[in-house]
């Protein structure tokens, strides 16, 4: 019998101790991505990310209903629906960077030492932050264009190469992509603490006029 | 009740025996005890509405995009069935395939190159060399501009096709593509010429920073030949409200 009650404890503590092990080992060891994991402050920005991603698609849902609608009364009535296709080729060449366009946005100058990384990084973070049309310099920025380095430390855009100081623009909401760009810890806040001595300048602009994609050059 | 020496000593064992696991189960608790209480009050209360807001609103756009191409492809039938009657619209409508084609906003197969992007295997938090052994939003957006370098036509990261409003985003270690939630692996399917495509990843001045990673932290990079893969077409809104064509 007391075999028997010492053989019980010692595999009930065993149990307990092969459990905690193991959970100690998932929850401390192991690097894992799960949203459980972010803090409520990261949790709360990609709420207003998707939020805003779902308000976009709910506009953009409202305006083709109406298209819809416009297109089937045309038909029934025996015009064609000319006019709204007409509309869809202007949005498009819009969206595909096809025609040139103006706008109120904002202009980022950049005057120093930067490079085709960074570059590519501030073109991201711009069109996470609603930028309808992007230039560099005079270069329009479509939707299949690559950023590369030059022998001379000049970035290149399409493979053509751009000197500095640059001026990027972006048509957009002028406050939300201001904001986007020099919140603290922003990316622009990141560029002055790794470029120190470039300096950025960032204005909002009331009227900007951005070229159409060149054609490729390749 | 006498016990001779012999049964002494031999309980003496059984107790030492138990001591050890109990003492090292009593330090498990206390560190596990410890690091719940290092994480602060305030994420135990908050963490569990935050995660199920995000979820929803997943779910909620999946929708939406779903009732987005339904709606495009509504307009396109409309547009298509009417485009039979003059040359005008039929000229107009080709056009439009054009368009909706070089914007991403129809699929397309073909051949092609497939880079997947993972974390490293068993990465320990505590590790020094976490930061080099996990993938990060601009590792993604790197590889996007190499394919694209490398002459590619089209390019979906997980499903999601890469169009001119495209953008990876990064919050905490949570990555959205076009404003879904993703997390690694990633795929990224570049449509377009093989060979220059793999000419771009192999250029030894390009990715540097992922080529070394892999080699030394074990970061998963993998660039293959494919045949006859497929991208889907752009499920998100055109959301054109400022830029004014001339």
């Amino acid at each position: 019998m007391k075999t028997n009650f010492g053989s019980i404890s010692l595999a009930v503590v065993a149990l307990f101790l092969g459990v905690a092990a193991a959970t100690q080992f998932r929850s401390q060891d192991v690097y894992s991505r799960s949203l459980e994991l972010e803090t409520p402050s990261s949790l709360t920005t990609l709420i207003a990310n998707l939020s805003e991603r779902n308000n976009e698609l709910r506009n953009e849902i409202f305006d083709l209903r109406r298209d819809l609608e416009s297109a089937q009364s045309s038909v029934s009535s025996g015009q064609g629906t000319l006019s709204e296709a007409e509309k869809q080729v202007v949005r498009l060449r819009v969206f595909s960077a096809e025609s040139a366009v103006s706008g109120p946005g904002i202009a980022i100058r950049i005057d120093g030492g930067f490079d085709e990384r960074a570059l590519s990084d501030l073109v991201n973070e711009l069109r996470n932050a609603g930028a309808e049309a992007i230039t560099v310099n005079e270069v329009r920025v479509g939707p299949r264009s690559f950023f590369s380095g030059t022998a001379d430390h000049a970035v290149a855009v399409d493979g053509r190469a751009l000197r500095g100081p640059w001026t990027v623009r972006a048509v957009g909401s002028p406050d939300v992509v201001y904001v986007a760009m020099t919140r603290t810890g922003g990316i622009i806040g990141q560029f002055e603490l790794i470029y120190r001595t470039t300096r950025f300048t960032v204005t909002k602009e009331t009227a900007l006029d951005l070229p159409a994609l060149a054609p490729p050059s390749r | 009740m006498t016990a001779t020496p012999e049964v002494r000593r031999r309980r003496l064992q059984h107790s030492l025996v138990l001591l050890v696991p109990a003492v090292l189960f009593g330090l498990l608790v206390a560190v596990q005890w410890r690091t719940q209480i290092e994480r602060s009050a305030l994420s135990v209360r908050y963490n569990a509405p935050l995660i199920d807001a995000a979820n929803a609103l997943q779910t909620e756009q999946d929708k939406l995009k779903t009732d987005l191409a339904d709606l495009r492809k509504r307009l396109d039938e409309i547009q298509r069935n009417a485009s039979t009657q003059t040359g005008a619209e039929r000229e107009l409508q080709s056009r439009i395939d054009d368009l909706m084609s070089s914007a991403g906003l129809t699929p397309r197969s073909g051949d092609g190159v497939v880079v997947q992007l993972d974390d490293a295997r068993n990465v320990s938090v505590t590790s020094r060399d976490i930061d080099k052994s996990i993938c990060h939003s601009t590792d993604l957006t790197d590889i996007i501009n190499t394919a694209w370098k490398g002459g590619a036509e089209a390019i979906a990261v997980n499903d999601e096709r890469v169009v001119s409003s495209s953008s990876v985003y990064c919050v905490g270690s949570t990555i959205m593509v076009n404003g879904r939630l993703m997390s690694p692996p990633f795929n990224v399917v570049a449509i377009g010429p093989q060979n220059g495509i793999l000419g771009a990843f192999d250029d030894p001045n390009q990715l540097q920073d992922i080529k070394q990673r892999r080699d030394v932290q074990g970061l998963g990079f993998h660039v293959t030949r494919a045949s006859a893969i497929h991208v889907p077409a752009y499920s998100g809104a055109l959301n054109i409200r400022y830029a004014q064509p001339h």
